[in-house]
């Protein structure tokens, strides 16, 4: 008797939101040569990017992109109640954040809620309605931790969140998304996956997830008297991080991090851009100056705590139920036309 | 009214006695009163007077009648000899599962080439140690988690290297008593107003222990709040107090060196010289979580650098400071009187406590047992203290 291997017949059916931004398109790339994913429906609010027309226009039709603005309940609802939710079978949703600055808490979007809180609910209502649907992991920051005054901030899952009132919009933001999904970890029917991300770099040195490096300017505000400590990984690492936590059996928060830990004038100065120390009493103005001429979102708020001091991650719990180990080594590159330009080199 | 009232009235030695009322209250007042109790009698008690006319304290007694009064219960006075739980002896050889950050021995260090001017200031052989605790620093990386830099320490190694052996005139012993690896936890005392204590502990491991040791100091929450000092502290190893920093630091088999005494050592007054304050329990309870040995070290010098006349503490709140000493030349003398006095510093480390020997990591959740220890600890600084100056 030849012994029947305890596997499903086809690979995993995911959808994933925010397909366009810089972490999701790596995602996409990663996942769609990753042979234990059979089916891929990527989501987006912009039209699809350029580097997906060899996957879109490929024989093997693994990747169906789709236009919606997930932070309005009216297009999600056409969405998963389509034909081709219904078709594909969906298993696992990837909730990949919006990359940017989220609406100010004056200025509310849908409902009342800021657009990457109302994302978040409606991402996991449907989640919780689909039938097929058995997992969903989510991207989170680790901005959500409760920042104590010094350097030597060292989180793990279970630290106090930010629940001040007087927290920055962004920062309320992420840890309204964060309390949304935190809610059904304990679901028997979905298994949800929380993923607490420091500062992303990613390709070109783009950094993602840090309220002081992802502006416009030339060059970054930081508080004149303190140098907050950043932890980095690498978008590979995140997309690595994501591929454990849907191919495992884990569910909850999990803090991914890389190796490295610098201060944010060093990784200013990495990027290229060095950051500018500013007296405390005068960010503000500077800030609603950058605010007025469309350099620096709104969100820059002067009280924001990680101006001042920094955190890093205890990373034990993923490498010990995920199985997550860095992977990349983040550095300033060769210098290319004048230019530093940080990498992320495999270990 | 009463015979009693009466008889008050008529009296004539009473002066106040025509200010009297001379008739009753109107019932309708009497019945809004409220009895007055004395501190610590029953508060159900009834008043003798109006117990029969007032409907609250009938009601009152009613209720007492189905509802007892509980007995109150006064809290327990704490003996003053503590009771220490006697816990079998534990096996020392247990095995532990951890990854240290090795720091090779001076021998096995390959002497760096002089890159910078800070080069020229130092010694080969101070090289050769910061060249040893660079692993200390993230390894390949400029930074580890907490901010430490090698580079930071190696340029502020000559100005410490010149407080040291120039300014303070440091002499110590007792050396072999630090593990050469491994966690371990120096604690002493503290004194001064500025913790140049800590530092002189901290470079003197630095520079007479092989394989060079660098001490980890925790500090005070509120340096983490001061602009640049924030800076340099973390730069140079310095860790914000907090149980995971602590725990951390001790899992990756690091020196962590505390104070604690506190910010109650650093201001306490010129009389109370070398008499030690209270200790804090934080550091036992991590040393028995981890199963870490604790140096007892005494700094003597220390008190002498700056005498403390005054405290001004509560004045020091309100401007968000936590102490504000007046010395000799403190605030006279503006920042520069902040500068300590020249005196000679001597260092010496006791033999290591070995609580965990005794007790489990279990028992670091027991108050009880951590004051005591703690207080084991400071007898143990206390008596290094009192033969050092013997």
């Amino acid at each position: 008797m030849t012994l029947i291997r305890n596997e499903p017949e086809f690979g995993s059916r995911i959808a994933l939101t925010h397909a366009d931004s810089p972490i999701g398109r790596r995602l996409v790339k990663s996942l769609y040569h990753d042979p234990r994913i059979e089916r891929i429906v990527a989501l987006g609010p912009g039209p699809p990017p350029s580097v997906f027309d060899r996957f879109l226009s490929s024989d093997e039709r693994r990747l169906t992109y789709s236009r919606i603005d997930l932070a309005r309940h009216r297009s999600m609802a056409t969405f998963f109640n389509s034909s081709l939710v219904k078709e594909a079978r969906i298993d696992s949703l990837l909730y990949v954040p919006a990359h940017g600055w989220p609406t100010t808490q004056e200025q509310p979007l849908a409902g009342g809620l800021a657009s990457q809180t109302a994302e978040a609910r409606l991402v996991l209502k449907h989640a919780l309605e689909l039938r097929d649907l058995s997992t969903l992991i989510c991207l989170g920051s680790a901005l959500v931790y409760r920042l104590s005054p010094g350097n030597s901030n060292l989180f793990n899952e279970s630290s106090e969140l930010d629940l001040a009132p007087d927290a920055s919009p962004e920062v309320r933001c992420w840890v309204n998304a964060d309390m949304i999904f935190q809610g059904e970890f304990q679901n028997p029917g979905l298994r949800v996956v929380l993923l607490r991300l420091p500062s992303v770099v990613g390709t070109g040195g783009k950094v993602y997830f840090n309220p002081v490096m992802a502006t416009a300017l030339k060059s970054r505000i930081r508080s004149m008297g303190f140098d907050p400590i950043c932890a980095l990984v690498s978008d590979k690492d995140v997309v690595r991080a994501m591929q454990l936590a849907l191919h495992g059996n884990a569910r909850g928060a999990f803090n991914i991090a890389g190796f490295e830990t610098v201060p944010l004038s060093v990784f200013a100065e990495w990027t290229g851009e060095p950051s500018v120390p500013v007296p405390a009493s005068l960010i503000s103005w500077a800030s609603r100056l950058a605010t007025f001429v469309g350099a620096a979102p709104p969100a820059a708020a002067t009280a924001n705590p990680h101006l001042h001091y920094g955190f890093t991650l205890d990373t034990q719990r993923a490498a010990r139920e995920l199985g997550f180990e860095p992977g990349y080594r983040i550095a300033p590159g060769p210098v290319v036309e004048g230019r530093f330009r940080l990498e992320s080199a495999p270990i | 009214m009463t015979q009693a009232t009466d008889a008050a009235i008529l009296d004539p030695s009473n002066p106040h006695a025509a200010l009297q009322p001379s008739l009753d209250p109107p019932i309708h007042a009497r019945s809004t009163r409220r009895p007055k109790h004395a501190l610590g009698s029953d508060p159900f008690a009834l008043d003798s007077e109006t117990q029969e006319r007032d409907p609250f304290l009938e009601g009152l007694a009613l209720l007492r009648q189905i509802n007892p009064v509980p007995t109150v219960r006064r809290p327990r006075v704490e003996s003053p000899r503590p009771r220490v739980p006697v816990r079998p002896v534990r096996d020392p050889t247990r095995p532990k599962e951890r990854q240290w950050i090795e720091v090779p021995e001076l021998a096995d260090v390959d002497l760096p080439d002089r890159t910078s001017w800070v080069d020229r200031l130092l010694s080969d052989e101070e090289r050769r140690r910061i060249a040893a605790i660079a692993h200390l620093a993230g390894g390949d990386a400029a930074y580890d988690r907490f901010g430490l830099s090698a580079d930071v320490v190696r340029n502020t190694l000559p100005i410490m290297t010149a407080l040291y052996r120039i300014y303070f005139r440091v002499q110590s012993e007792g050396h072999e008593n630090i593990p050469s690896r491994g966690p371990v936890i120096i604690a002493g005392n503290h004194a001064g107003v500025l913790p140049f204590d800590a530092a002189m502990v901290v470079t003197d491991m630095l520079l007479q222990c092989d394989p060079p040791r660098l001490g980890r100091t925790v500090v005070d929450r509120w340096a983490g709040t001061l602009p640049w000092v924030n800076i340099f502290y973390a730069r140079g190893g310095q860790v914000i107090g907090t149980r995971e920093n602590f725990s951390d630091l001790l899992a990756s088999g690091q020196t962590v060196v505390v104070l604690p005494e506190g910010m109650s050592g650093a201001i306490k007054p010129f009389s109370e010289r070398y008499r030690l304050q209270d200790f804090r329990v934080g550091f036992i309870e991590q040393a028995l979580a981890a199963g870490v040995p604790i140096v007892p070290t005494a700094v003597v010098g220390s008190d002498d650098q700056m005498p403390v006349l005054f405290d001004l503490s509560r004045f020091a709140k309100r401007l968000g400071l936590p102490l504000l000493p007046i010395t000799p030349t403190f605030p006279w003398f503006g920042p520069l009187g902040l500068l300590p006095y020249p005196v000679s510093y001597q260092i010496v480390y006791g033999e290591p406590l070995r609580f965990y020997e005794r007790y489990g990591p279990e028992d670091a959740k027991d108050p009880e047992l951590l004051r005591f220890l703690s207080r084991q600890v400071r007898r143990a600084v206390q008596r290094l203290i009192d033969q050092q100056r013997a």
